[in-house]
């Protein structure tokens, strides 16, 4: 029973994570973390673009915040995001990693390391190669791993590279994303 | 006999990073054991290739015998990030709202507690001036980290970040002209000497000293991020104990007091996204 979601992307993923949050179920239960890159005055309402295509509640995320099932958490612009063994976020101000700062790499590694097998990591699209190594770790510690079919998006840099650094079990369409996420969330 | 279990990898970093962490603070008095573990932990780990280490408990013997390995770890585990008027919506809040009031106060005292490089710290000193309130004002800021005090003292910052600190003081509502406030070097800007006068630096340490002043203001902006949860209630206590009743301590936009309430009773949330609270003007009780 997987108990956390996290998703990265960069640009030309702003349509696809709208998407994808539009088709989740008002009473998905699994709580998503969203790392997402974009120039700091963009930033600032992704929370509220997001509310407007869902019924689940959506935040940017305060440091120390619990984490509550069914609700969409986003990365504040210019903190890193992670998550401690209490299951509470935490922010960090420490360097950009490749980079960027809130950096996928560092939400999937912490997220992994609580989670483990709990976990389903899901990259979008990008033009860098941010999550690549935080995709290797969810891996390696029996996360479920998922990746949009590069031929999907114009910012094909990032899904190839994580592709490339990680055996991962899906690289599908954001419709077949969206089923699998609704899948493994279905009640008994 | 029972047989030993085979741990996973990032588990056993835990044991490794608690085992530094007590060489540390048993050698040299540094506490860093309540810091948010997620995050430290990743500090830590980046000590491994700059060392070139494949273990982090590695280094424990070298940073033991080595003051200068176990500064570079200090330093590593406290990085300072800030900037001159950041968040300009914040100092806006402060120029409008608690300045005016602090104002009301016959001695102004103001403890900034981590101060860094001292960007907030002089960003400050600049708004008391602008209300006519320097003369009565004291800022008294803390940091752990004698490096950073001592680059902080100076108050000098490379040239480039002249124009986006710029920016972020007129958006703060500043109609001054910002580079006024420095003295321009060949690649540096230095913050001008009266801007200096009220502004104090000593070293503080948040996790093991006690409240030194009693203040008006505590300003503490992305320090408590880096703590856990005990360590934060234990600071922000220290906090309200320090501030004398309708005095205000604003913390970092992204931060966050846990079960407020209960914990901090006498704090007054005035604004979430600005992280700003107020010492209720209540009774004096034993906080």
């Amino acid at each position: 029973m997987y108990k956390m979601l996290v998703i990265g992307l960069s640009a030309g993923g702003m349509p696809l994570v709208k998407q994808l949050l539009t088709h989740l179920p008002n009473d998905y239960s699994l709580p998503i973390a969203i790392v997402v890159h974009l120039p700091k005055d963009h930033q600032s309402n992704f929370d509220k673009v997001l509310d407007c295509v869902t019924n689940l509640p959506v935040s940017i995320v305060h440091d120390k915040e619990p984490i509550v099932e069914g609700h969409v958490y986003i990365a504040p612009p210019s903190y890193h995001l992670l998550i401690e063994q209490n299951h509470h976020f935490s922010l960090s101000e420490d360097k950009p990693v490749k980079s960027v700062r809130p950096s996928i790499d560092v939400l999937f590694s912490s997220a992994a390391e609580v989670f483990e097998n709990d976990l389903i990591a899901v990259i979008l699209s990008g033009a860098n190669s941010d999550g690549a190594d935080g995709m290797a770790l969810v891996k390696k510690l029996g996360g479920l791993c998922i990746v949009l079919n590069p031929a999907e998006t114009e910012f094909n840099t990032m899904p190839n590279a994580v592709i490339k650094a990680v055996n991962v079990d899906y690289v599908v369409s954001i419709e077949e994303i969206i089923s699998l996420l609704v899948c493994v969330d279905e009640k008994e | 006999m029972t047989t030993l279990i085979k741990w996973k990898n990032h588990h056993i970093q835990d044991v490794e990073v608690n085992l530094l962490l007590h060489a540390l603070n048993e050698r040299y008095g540094y506490d860093f054991t309540g810091y948010a573990r997620a995050s430290l932990k990743r500090r830590l780990l980046d000590l491994m290739s700059y060392f070139e280490l494949e273990h982090l408990t590695q280094l424990i013997p070298i940073m033991l015998y080595d003051e200068a390995v176990a500064q570079t770890v200090i330093n590593s585990v406290s990085v300072p990030t800030s900037e001159f008027f950041r968040d300009p919506f914040v100092w806006a809040y402060l120029r409008e709202n608690v300045i005016p009031l602090l104002a009301s106060f016959p001695r102004i005292n103001i403890w900034q507690a981590g101060c860094g490089f001292g960007q907030e710290a002089y960003s400050l000193s600049i708004l008391l001036h602008e209300a006519g309130l320097a003369g009565r004002s004291h800022i008294f800021c803390t940091d752990i980290n004698p490096e950073f005090l001592h680059e902080a003292k100076k108050g000098c910052w490379a040239i480039r970040n002249l124009n986006p600190w710029q920016n972020y003081y007129e958006k703060s509502g500043g109609t001054g002209e910002f580079a006024d406030f420095f003295i321009e070097q060949k690649n540096s800007i230095a913050i001008r000497a009266n801007y200096k006068q009220n502004v104090e630096f000593v070293q503080h340490n948040l996790v093991n000293d006690d409240v030194f002043k009693e203040v008006q203001f505590v300003m503490c902006r992305n320090v408590l991020l880096y703590f856990g949860e005990e360590l934060q209630n234990h600071v922000v206590s220290l906090f309200t104990r320090s501030l004398e009743r309708g005095g205000y301590l604003l913390l970092g936009s992204g931060e966050n007091i846990l079960d407020l309430k209960e914990h901090h009773p006498r704090l007054e949330l005035l604004d979430y996204s600005l992280q700003i609270y107020r010492k209720t003007m209540g009774i004096t009780s034993h906080v």
